[in-house]
């Protein structure tokens, strides 16, 4: 998979996961872009991802994301 | 030793001079001293405690170390346990032992089942639930491989007991304390003078505002039977300016004197009583311990929930938030406080979306009256848990609040000329921090021209003067 398309399908899931049409995410937005995301929206993006993904991420590896591009690296390299 | 108190006033100047010029010459020399200062400072309160200070540093210290240099997974988690038993369990015999064995007797009691329990004659060692908590978060890190471990045992020692912040935070981590023990420090005008501010505003809050409220406070708890229920909403809300004052002034005074040895600590309160959720209340409220609970509590509980959904997500937060409670002190009150928190935030977890969409439809100033009035409601109630001695003076107090004599005048308790310059150097100090809230904190003066600077701070020491309270009262974190 290509990482615009990764990063496309991430977007959709922001959209909802911060109940926000005009969000646009970027390989370097970070939470600190991002009015709503927070602990607990942190970890609804990440579960959300895994399942658009069909993957799992590890307990050190969400702890760890600093920002978007990190986590399409990690889903590309799954 | 009390921030507040005499011995303090001799111990800071003296400290501050040795530290800045004559063991300046090198870092070692530096933390060494600092750690001679802090365990004075510590044994000034109690010294048959610094033992289990020592303890729990080199616990830490070297499991830490060992983490680091072994790859095996099972024996990283074999240390990993060996600190967390250490750490929790020696918090856990001194200050909930006695708990847990009075309760499971009066449990078996009510089946009929006659048990001898005997509890211990311990006291609480002073600030155990913050360094315990700093020192676990160091291993944790490690094992994370988020840091290091130092190989410097004398840092590692001043990083666990550092004075300023050793018996009630800011909890810090090691990864912003112990890279800054290890470089050379200098003193800097703008940070001196940026330390004696803060301690000056902290000493404001905590002997002006905080033990002026807390002598009608006692005054009404203690009564609350005899009380309208006016005048035990006012107890509340006094309390509300009391704990605040006193436990961010505390949180001032240590950030403020940790500038002037050159240390920055990290933020603990951001005008929490502006928030508009309870939520957003503890992202401005004691940060140190949200973010520790957020990091080491809640998000490992919620990874391996992740298969429930939403559900693992409310679990982990009422969970969470309970153990937060349960942090302050081995009663139910604190328990019950927790969950009731834990709860109100699931629900504003769950109504997110809704709320946005009420927001945009509402008028943004109405919006955010109601929400602050509804959280400081919330808030309030909640307070009396904290503030009770047990489940049953929290219930009767609120049953005797909620009442018809709600709706009258609170009495006034002598003296009244007291309980009137209170009232309006609350008024003062709301106005003071809501006019100031985009500020680092409301003295935040350093841009003022020289004659209106010194203007600030003359008013403020002749505040302190003429209000403030010099009975040596204790700090109300130093409890928990």
């Amino acid at each position: 998979m290509e990482m615009t398309e990764v990063l496309a399908q991430i977007n959709e899931i922001a959209k909802d996961v911060f109940d926000d049409e005009n969000i646009v995410l970027a390989e370097n937005t970070t939470a600190n872009d991002v009015e709503d995301w927070d602990s607990i929206t942190h970890v609804q993006l990440l579960f959300s991802v895994e399942k658009q993904f069909g993957i799992k991420f590890t307990s050190s590896e969400i702890a760890k994301f600093k920002n978007i591009g990190e986590i399409i690296a990690c889903i590309l390299a799954k | 030793m009390l921030f507040n108190s005499l011995i303090f006033i001799f111990f800071l100047p003296i400290v501050f001079f040795i530290y800045w010029f004559i063991v300046n010459k090198n870092i070692k020399g530096q933390n060494f001293f600092l750690i001679i200062a802090s365990y004075f400072f510590y044994g000034w309160w109690d010294w048959r405690f610094l033992g289990l200070i020592f303890f729990s540093s080199i616990i830490d210290y070297f499991i830490g170390k060992r983490i680091s240099e072994v790859d095996h997974r099972k024996s990283r988690n074999i240390l990993l346990i060996l600190s967390l038993v250490s750490n929790l369990g020696t918090l856990f015999l001194f200050k909930y032992y006695n708990f847990f064995v009075e309760n499971f007797v009066s449990l078996f009691t009510s089946m009929g089942i006659e048990l001898e329990g005997s509890t211990l004659q311990v006291i609480l060692p002073i600030g155990i639930s913050f360094y315990t908590f700093q020192t676990l978060s160091y291993t944790i890190d490690i094992y994370r491989k988020e840091i290091k471990p130092t190989k410097d045992l004398i840092t590692f020692l001043a990083f666990v007991s550092f004075f300023p912040q050793l018996v009630a935070g800011p909890i810090e981590r090691a990864g912003n304390l112990i890279p800054q023990f290890l470089k050379k420090r200098t003193f800097t005008y703008h940070d001196g003078a940026e330390g004696a501010r803060l301690i000056l505003w902290g000493f404001f809050k905590k002997v002006v505002i905080a033990d002026n409220c807390a002598f009608f406070v006692n005054n009404i708890f203690d009564n609350y039977p005899d009380q309208s229920g006016s005048t035990l909403l006012l107890g509340v809300i006094l309390f509300a300016f009391q704990v605040y004052g006193d436990f961010s002034g505390y949180s001032d005074i240590a950030i403020g004197t940790a500038k002037l040895f050159g240390i920055k600590l990290m933020e603990n309160f951001k005008f929490p009583y502006f928030s508009t959720s309870i939520t957003e209340f503890w992202r401005r409220w004691h940060i140190s311990l949200s973010t520790w609970l957020r990091d080491y509590l809640y998000t490992p509980i919620v990874i391996q929930l992740r298969a429930w959904g939403m559900m693992g997500i409310i679990v982990s937060t009422i969970l969470s938030f309970t153990i937060i409670g349960f942090w302050h002190g081995a009663n139910w009150v604190y328990i019950v406080f927790g969950l009731f928190h834990g709860i109100i935030i699931s629900y504003e977890i769950l109504t997110t979306k809704q709320r946005k969409r009420w927001k945009k439809k509402v008028n943004k100033r109405l919006y955010f009256v109601l929400s602050l009035g509804l959280t400081m409601g919330f808030y309030l109630f909640t307070l009396i848990l904290f503030r009770s001695n047990t489940l049953t003076d929290a219930i009767g107090y609120t049953q005797h609040l909620i009442d018809r004599s709600l709706f009258t005048l609170p009495m006034i308790i002598a003296p009244k000329y007291r309980m009137i310059y209170t009232l309006l150097l609350i008024i003062v100090f709301i106005l003071l921090e809501w006019f100031n809230r985009n500020k680092d904190h409301v003295l935040d003066v350093a841009n003022l021209p020289t004659f209106k600077r010194w203007g600030v701070y003359s008013l403020f020491i002749l505040l302190i003067i003429v209000f403030g309270r010099f009975n040596n009262n204790d700090f109300i974190y130093f409890q928990f």
